[in-house]
């Protein structure tokens, strides 16, 4: 039983040999180091439960990659280079030799490590000692530790020394990096902490010492690099953090008005560092060099295209209509520069990062946030997990305090209870009302559609018109007004039929108006986007492109416009109204789903104009800095924190889930048609005089097709990007294995629920541990990272308490067959976890 | 380097914040705390300076949390278990170590269980006493009832941190901006 522990991992080499690998393969190495880390940790299952059990998904713990034959193979391929084998060396082993507790049927030959996990699961009670702030922290979770505790008291503390020498050796075998980890998440002060680490140090420069000559000086030296390498960019992040925008200006939104209002925030930050990233693509790419080409620019500037974006800013490197289609050479060294190559690869690579990191905010949030939705519920969760320790303003707090009581009153009063009751002729009723909203809905959503159509078609032909140029540009003015009006109005409208209906809970309204919202605006997006598609770029005139793009610049500036309007009149009016002449009014709140919606909105705009306009970004960039100031002042002044619970990660999930489905996703598909469907104009632009703007990369392939070294660029390309059975091949994989997880997601569901009934038929029973450890099963089984199948082998030892406890004997035997059964779940479960290897991140999302 | 790497080793903070909440340490008495931690010197703080940082000022918990990461247990703090307590309320701290924490500080009586007594004191701050005692009795047993998983008639630890896993707001609230 001594063997086992720490097998072959004692041994220098391994040790820096993996070191090393940290930098070149940090999924290989976070398992490799994982199934360390759990020898240094595997006595304490309970501790394991605690830390890992639960909601813990951090690198260090994440124990559902271990397979039970890993640790087994390694101890039988290196049984001689453990250090630790002979008992002599490490005594605190030597007792309790009488712990030959055999698993149930269970269990196979390649579990064998957990055997002898069980037998060492005594000493667990006094290692827990040492991850606790104060003694008796953790003994109730070990019965056998107690029983201890009581029957030699002497032996205990040379115990628990003992066994902080043995975390500390532990330690000392591990990486640097995943140390330093290590010890920061466990709760203990820092003092503790301190002592642990330069206990561990020591015992490292000791190890070293004594097998030094095992240590060449290469890796000694890639093993610095390395190190100092983790430290630059440590320090480099932080100085990033720092840099970062309005800290503390985020920090006094949180402290005076809580989380919920300050996602908005936020998202609006995240936003914005997307636009400046896209900015930065789009002006290094494109705009520098066709600046470098370009001419003087002759054309008057009078002011009103600030507005219009017409005029003067028609010959700028604004729009589209301006790049050139040549190749910009520099005499000096003969090198050139592909302008239309340039265009399409940075918008296709800008969109593709923008894809990917989309996804991966998206996946991450929804991993963060959704772990088990369906129990979310109840005055529990609700009660502790409530306060918001971000607000730091006194009137705040009192207002929050006030707030919560009526909440509790509410939910105690049980308002909710009465709406469940109702006849079947209310319910009908009720149905045929959200019926009729949505058909309004719906119809006023269409009625605009109709309406931003008509106005569009006009446009068009104002341009025709005969009128002083002036007034031309004036009246173009007038379908981004309509389209503005109809997106500040309707939402109003909107927000009254909730009045109207009565949802059974506030949640619900909210998701219906979120809907419907959506609806209205990508609606008229896609109205929009139909007629520059389908007029506009079929009307045969002079740079159609350009067009668009002064479209989407004036769409943007007037809803800009607007925005500001809405929160001066939406806002400070509201507030004159509500304190002066209306008392009963009172101050407005910050409609936090209202001025997502809008953000989301002018970022859809902004994509699809990027094409038109390659430093629409740029805009975006300089309306958000204004709109995040407005927003600001105007909350401060005029709002007061929101009443209703408002849940603000779900709630930022679904608006970044949002921002990618309807939203991105309509752009690409715009994009798409824009790209391989429609003729670019004859006469501007960087794709004049081709069919379509894709004959640019197929000419380009063309001309690579005649280099031989770069044939396998034309083999990828017309064998991969542009064959059609490639992507046919590649959807039916990503099908597939979509429906395996999918598989693999129900399997489990299964196996919570047969965990759960077990708990319930447990919970009848006075035996407390192996409930107990059932439920940590549970945990650990429900949350899909965890350390699933680990925590289960607390059983073995504490199966031995009933012998010197005063618990019947019948008791226990009762309780064998059930937990064995529970076991074998147990193990069914872990098999299936192992699936699913899946790289646990900690990092928060923080858009 | 003021502090020694130790400290940075030890605690979530990288650098540059760790030496920003040094000097927020150092703010609340100038005159006690020395500049240099080089021969580390023995400094605390009373609890009357920590509660009164704008961070905690409103805070209805303050007195416990301040208790819970001191280690005298009476909220009279050193620059350690200041920095562990900054370090834990960052949102770099992990859902395990936050939860175990919000638990100690829910845990008035120390007994390693919230009982019916600390719900309703938790109740209470968060009210400011604005319920009668009937309606804190009720919230309380119903929270107990919803959360208990082990039927004990009280939570421990993994009741508790099974509750929070449920609570996807959680990390974000349990984090004060330094």
């Amino acid at each position: 039983m001594t063997y086992h522990y720490n097998e072959a991992f004692e041994n220098p080499d391994y040790r820096y040999s993996e070191t090393l690998e940290i930098d070149r393969s940090r999924e290989r190495n976070s398992s490799f180091l994982q199934n360390h880390h759990d020898s240094s940790l595997d006595d304490d299952s309970l501790y394991d439960s605690y830390e890992g059990g639960r909601g813990q998904r951090n690198q260090d713990y994440p124990m559902a990659s271990m397979q039970p034959g890993f640790r087994y193979s390694h101890s039988a391929s290196r049984p001689n280079t453990n250090p630790y084998g002979n008992p002599h060396t490490n005594p605190s082993f030597e007792y309790e030799p009488e712990f030959a507790y055999t698993s149930p049927s269970t269990f196979h030959a390649g579990d064998g490590p957990y055997v002898r996990r069980a037998s060492d699961m005594s000493d667990g009670g006094s290692f827990s000692q040492s991850y606790n702030r104060r003694q008796a922290d953790l003994v109730y979770r070990m019965p056998s530790s107690l029983l201890r505790l009581d029957s030699n008291a002497e032996t205990y503390d040379k115990d628990k020394y003992k066994h902080e020498e043995k975390l500390i050796k532990n330690l000392a075998s591990i990486s640097s990096k995943e140390r330093v980890k290590a010890i920061q998440k466990t709760p203990k002060t820092m003092k503790e902490k301190r002592d642990i680490r330069n206990k561990v140090l020591m015992e490292k420069t000791k190890k070293s010492v004594s097998s030094s000559t095992q240590i060449n000086c290469c890796t000694q030296c890639l093993y610095k690099t390395a190190l100092s390498y983790q430290r630059f960019k440590n320090g480099m992040s932080e100085y990033l953090h720092l840099l970062q925008l309005w800290q503390k200006t985020l920090k006094v939104i949180g402290g005076k008005f809580g989380t919920s209002v300050l996602s908005y925030f936020v998202f609006l930050k995240w936003l914005l560092t997307f636009n400046i990233f896209s900015f930065l693509v789009n002006f290094s790419f494109i705009t520098i060099p066709q600046l470098i080409a370009s001419g003087p620019n002759n054309l008057s500037f009078n002011g009103l295209e600030l507005l219009t974006g017409a005029g003067y800013f028609k010959k700028t490197v604004l729009y589209y209509g301006f790049y050139t289609n040549s190749t910009i050479t520099k005499t000096e060294n003969n090198s050139s520069y592909d302008m239309q190559l340039a265009y399409i690869f940075t918008i296709g690579i800008y969109f593709i990062i923008c894809f990917f990191s989309l996804v991966y905010s998206m996946a991450k949030s929804f991993r963060k946030n959704f772990i088990n939705p369906q129990t979310y519920s109840g005055s529990a969760a609700k009660l502790l997990c409530i306060w918001d320790f971000n607000i730091t303003n006194e009137k705040a707090v009192k207002l929050k305090q006030s707030n919560l009581s009526t909440q509790i009153k509410e939910s105690l009063s049980e308002v909710t209870l009465e709406v469940l009751n109702l006849s079947p002729k209310q319910r009908i009723a009720r149905i045929a009302v959200h019926l009729l909203v949505w058909m309004a809905s719906l119809g006023i959503a269409a009625a605009c559609c109709a309406g931003v159509y008509f106005f569009s078609r006009n446009n068009l032909q104002l341009l025709e018109g005969n009128k002083s140029e002036l007034e031309n540009e004036a009246a173009t003015l007038v379908l981004p007004i309509v389209v503005s009006l109809l997106n500040l109005l309707i939402p109003f409208c909107f927000a009254l039929f909730g009045l109207i209906e009565k949802f059974q809970y506030p949640r619900h309204q909210l998701y219906a108006t979120v809907i419907r919202n959506v609806f209205l605006k990508i609606a008229i997006i896609g109205i929009l986007c139909y007629y520059w598609l389908n007029d506009v770029a079929t009307s045969e005139k002079e740079c159609w492109e350009s067009l668009v793009g002064q479209d989407i610049y004036r769409l943007i500036v007037i809803d800009f416009i607007f925005c500001l309007l809405a929160s001066f009149f939406g806002e400070f009016v509201r507030r004159i109204i509500g304190t002066k002449c209306c008392k009963k009014l009172g101050v407005p709140e910050f409609d936090i789903a209202r001025n997502v919606l809008d953000l989301i909105y002018t970022q859809t705009l902004a994509w699809i104009g990027i094409f038109f306009a390659p430093l629409m970004p740029a805009m975006q960039i300089i309306s958000f800095f204004i709109i995040f100031y407005v927003k600001k002042v105007s909350l401060m002044r005029n709002c007061q924190p929101p009443r209703k619970v408002w849940r603000a990660s779900q709630m930022t999930t679904l608006f970044i889930f949002l921002l990618f489905f309807p939203s991105f996703t309509g752009v690409l598909s715009v994009m798409a048609v824009i790209i391989w469907r429609r003729t670019p104009s004859k006469q501007c632009g960087p794709f004049q005089g081709l069919t379509s703007i894709i004959d640019a990369v197929s000419g380009w392939m063309h001309i690579l097709d005649s280099y031989s070294s770069s044939k396998w660029v034309v083999w990828i390309y017309y064998n991969l990007i542009g064959s059609v059975h490639f992507f046919f091949i590649l959807t039916v994989i990503v099908l597939i294995i979509t429906y395996l997880y999918w598989q693999i997601i129900e399997g489990r569901r299964i196996m919570v629920r047969l965990l759960h009934e077990q708990i319930i038929n447990r919970s009848s029973s006075s035996y407390q541990p192996y409930r107990r450890a059932a439920l940590q099963m549970t945990a650990s089984i429900e949350r899909p990272f965890g350390r699933n199948g680990r925590d289960f082998y607390v059983e073995p030892s504490s199966a031995r308490i009933p012998e010197k406890t005063s618990l019947p004997p019948a008791d226990t035997e009762g309780c064998q067959p059930g937990i064995s059964e529970t076991l074998a779940l147990a193990l069914r479960a872990r098999q299936q976890a192992e699936w699913e290897m899946e790289d646990n991140d900690d990092e928060d999302f923080r858009p | 380097c003021k502090l020694g790497q130790s400290v940075f080793l030890c605690c979530l903070y990288t650098f540059p914040s760790l030496s920003r909440l040094f000097y927020r340490y150092r703010d609340l008495a100038p005159q006690l705390v020395p500049l240099s931690y080089i021969d580390k010197p023995d400094v605390k703080l009373p609890y009357e300076l920590i509660g009164s940082m704008a961070e905690l000022k409103d805070n209805p918990f303050r007195q416990r949390i301040a208790e819970v990461f001191s280690e005298d247990g009476e909220g009279n703090m050193t620059l350690d278990d200041f920095l562990d307590m900054f370090s834990v309320l960052s949102e770099m701290a992990p859902r395990d170590l936050k939860a175990y924490y919000a638990f100690k500080i829910y845990d008035f009586n120390n007994d390693d269980y919230i009982c019916k007594s600390d719900l309703e004191k938790t109740v209470n701050k968060l009210t400011r006493n604005e319920l009668t005692l009937e309606e804190v009795c009720l919230v309380c047993d119903k929270v107990i009832d919803e959360a208990d998983q082990d039927n004990d008639g009280r939570l421990s630890v993994e009741d508790f941190q099974h509750m929070i896993a449920r609570a996807p707001d959680f990390l974000s609230t349990f984090h004060i901006r330094i």
